[in-house]
C-alpha cells in the first residue's frame, strides 16, 4: 500500500510589474542628476525632508515645489554600525565594513550610507564631519532610469569621504538618532 | 447600544498623477472628509484604516498610509488587512465602549498596479485545491453566473441589462462582445481601479451638531460562507441574508441599496439574499462593476449610502463582500431621522 500523503509543495509565483516613481521622486532623481539634493521644508514646523515627501507627516499638511529647499552635499555621521559580513548567497562584502546615518546640513531626516571612502572603521564615530563624493554626471543614473526608484541619494553618490572638521557635538545631532 | 451615525465621506479624485503615492491619495481625502464637519485630525478619538498588501507587493504598507490620519503624537488606530467596510465595523464597535465620540475610517488601494488583480486573487484560495489552479475571480464568477442562470431561468441578457442600467451602454451591443470566460463578457466585471476613501463616525448627540442629516447606524452585521466555493450553493449567499436579518434590513422600507458587486451574477445573488424588493433603486452610483477600487469598493458604498441620507432619503443599505464568490458580507443599514 502507498504511503498516505503528508506533505505536498505548492510552488507559487506572481510577478508585480514596479509602479511608476511618484512625480515627486522623478524631480527628486532629476536633481540629484545635476549634482543638487532637495528636500521640502514644512510651512507649519520648518521641518526639512530629505527626499521629500510631498507632506510633513508630523503636521500632516501637503508640501509642495514652493517648499523645496537645497540640502547640502556633506553632513555628520549621527550613529553607525560595523558589519561583518557573513558568506551567504548574493553577498557581495568579504571584509567589515561601516553602515553610517548621516544628517545632512540643512535636512531634519537622515539618511543610511554604507561607503566611507579612506575612513578606517577605527576612526568613524559620531560626530564625524563627511562630504559625497558624487559620481561622474553620465555614471549618477537618469531621472528616467533607476535614479528616481532608489533609496536615498542612489547611485548618484558613491561613498562619503571626511571634511577633516571639527566634530560636531552630540547636542546637535541628539534628536535625529533613531 | 449608543447611536451611531456617519456624518461624512470623502473620496480621492479619480484622476490621481501616473505613481502618485497612496498617502498622498489618502492625506487630502481625510481632510475633505473632517473639513466637511468642521472637524481636524485633533477630533478623532479612534482611527481605522483598511488597505491589502497583496495589492502592490508592499510589506507594511498601512505604516506609511497612516501617516495621511496624523500619527503623532500617537494616536488610538488599528488596521484591518480587507475592504474599508470591515474597518467602519471596527470602529463602530470601538465607538460602543463609549469613551470616545468620534472615529476616522479610511481605506486605500491601488488595484491598478501589480499584478493583475485576477492573478493576485488567486493568493485568497485554499493553497490545496484551487490556488494551484489559479482559479481566479473572474472565471469563479463565471461559475457563479452560470449557478444563478440555472437556478433562476436568467440569461446573459439579464446580465447585461444589470450593466445597461449603470451605463446607459445598449444590452444588443453589450451582447456582441466577445466572452472574457463564458458567460461573462468585458463588461460584466468591474474594472480594477485606484482608489482611497475616508468616513467619519460619530456617536450621539455630536452627530446632530455636525451635520444636518446624519446617516444613522440603524443595525450593522457581517457574516461568512465557507471559505471553499465548492462548498456552497454558489447562485445563493446565507451569510448576505444572516448578516441582514441581524442588521434589520426587513424593518423597514429599503429606498437605496448600495451593493459591493464587481461582476454582475453577484448582485442578483445579493439582491435576493437582502431580500429587496423591486421598486429599491440600486447602486444609483454605478457601484462595483462601473469602478472596483479593491478594498474601498466596499466603504465607498457604504460612503453612497450615506449620500443618499443626506441627499433627503431616509433608509438605505450599504453592503460590503471580500474573499472568492462573496465568500463573507457586510451589511449597514443607514437611516435619516
Amino acid at each position: 500500500m502507498a504511503e498516505p500523503v503528508q506533505f505536498m509543495s505548492h510552488f507559487t509565483t506572481v510577478e508585480y510589474a514596479l509602479p511608476d516613481p511618484s512625480p515627486l521622486n522623478v524631480h527628486f532623481a532629476e536633481e540629484l542628476a545635476k549634482g543638487r539634493i532637495i528636500g521640502h521644508k514644512c510651512p507649519a514646523c520648518g521641518m526639512v525632508y530629505m527626499p521629500p515627501r510631498g507632506y510633513c507627516p508630523l503636521c500632516v499638511v501637503e508640501t509642495t515645489a514652493k517648499d523645496e529647499v537645497e540640502v547640502a552635499d556633506r553632513g555628520t555621521i549621527t550613529t553607525f554600525s560595523v558589519i561583518t559580513p557573513l558568506q551567504y548567497q548574493g553577498q557581495e562584502e568579504t571584509a567589515d565594513y561601516v553602515q553610517a546615518t548621516i544628517l545632512l546640513d540643512g535636512s531634519d531626516t537622515t539618511i543610511m550610507v554604507a561607503h566611507l571612502d579612506g575612513i578606517a572603521i577605527a576612526d568613524v564615530h559620531s560626530g564625524l564631519r563627511v562630504r559625497a563624493v558624487w559620481a561622474p554626471e553620465a555614471e549618477r543614473g537618469g531621472a528616467t532610469g533607476s535614479l528616481a526608484r532608489q533609496m536615498g541619494l542612489g547611485s548618484a553618490v558613491t561613498s562619503w569621504e571626511a571634511t577633516g572638521e571639527a566634530d560636531v557635538p552630540r547636542e546637535h545631532f541628539a534628536e535625529h538618532i533613531v | 447600544m449608543r447611536d451611531i451615525a456617519i456624518v461624512s465621506f470623502a473620496q480621492a479624485p479619480a484622476d490621481q498623477p501616473p505613481g502618485q503615492t497612496e498617502t498622498l491619495m489618502l492625506l487630502p481625502t481625510i481632510t475633505a472628509a473632517l473639513d466637511a464637519v468642521g472637524m481636524t485630525r485633533r477630533d478623532v478619538g479612534f482611527t481605522c484604516s483598511g488597505s491589502a498588501d497583496y495589492l502592490t507587493g508592499g510589506t507594511f504598507t498601512f505604516v506609511q498610509m497612516l501617516e495621511a490620519a496624523g500619527a503623532w503624537p500617537p494616536i488610538s488606530e488599528s488596521h484591518v488587512e480587507m475592504d474599508g467596510a470591515w474597518a467602519l465595523y471596527e470602529a463602530w464597535v470601538r465607538l460602543q465602549h463609549g469613551d470616545v465620540d468620534v472615529a476616522l475610517v479610511f481605506s486605500s488601494g491601488r488595484a491598478s498596479l501589480g499584478a493583475s488583480l485576477r492573478e493576485t486573487l488567486t493568493f485568497q484560495l485554499d493553497p490545496y485545491y484551487l490556488a494551484p489552479l489559479g482559479a481566479d475571480y473572474v472565471s469563479l464568477a463565471a461559475l457563479q453566473a452560470d449557478a444563478v442562470m440555472a437556478r433562476t431561468g436568467r440569461t446573459e441578457r439579464d446580465l447585461a441589462e444589470i450593466v445597461a442600467a449603470r451605463t446607459a451602454l445598449d444590452v444588443d451591443k453589450l451582447l456582441a462582445e466577445p466572452y472574457v470566460v463564458a458567460p461573462l463578457r468585458a463588461h460584466d466585471v468591474g474594472p480594477p481601479v485606484d482608489g482611497a476613501a475616508a468616513v467619519v463616525l460619530v456617536a450621539g448627540d455630536r452627530a446632530k451638531e455636525l451635520c444636518d442629516r446624519p446617516a444613522w447606524i440603524a443595525g450593522i452585521d457581517h457574516r461568512a460562507d465557507p471559505h471553499y466555493p465548492g462548498m456552497r450553493d454558489l447562485s445563493r449567499s446565507p451569510s448576505t441574508a444572516l448578516a441582514a436579518e441581524k442588521a434589520g434590513v426587513g424593518r423597514g422600507e429599503v429606498e437605496v441599496a448600495e451593493l459591493h458587486a464587481v461582476c454582475t451574477p453577484e448582485e442578483i445573488v445579493l439582491a435576493e439574499a437582502l431580500g429587496l424588493a423591486d421598486r429599491v433603486d440600486v447602486n444609483p452610483s454605478g457601484g462595483g462593476l462601473v469602478a472596483n477600487p479593491m478594498v474601498v469598493t466596499g466603504l465607498t458604498r457604504i460612503g453612497e449610502a450615506f449620500r443618499q441620507i443626506a441627499g433627503g432619503r431616509n433608509r438605505t443599505v450599504g453592503h460590503a463582500s471580500s474573499g472568492p464568490c462573496l465568500q463573507q458580507n457586510l451589511v449597514c443599514v443607514l437611516e435619516g431621522r
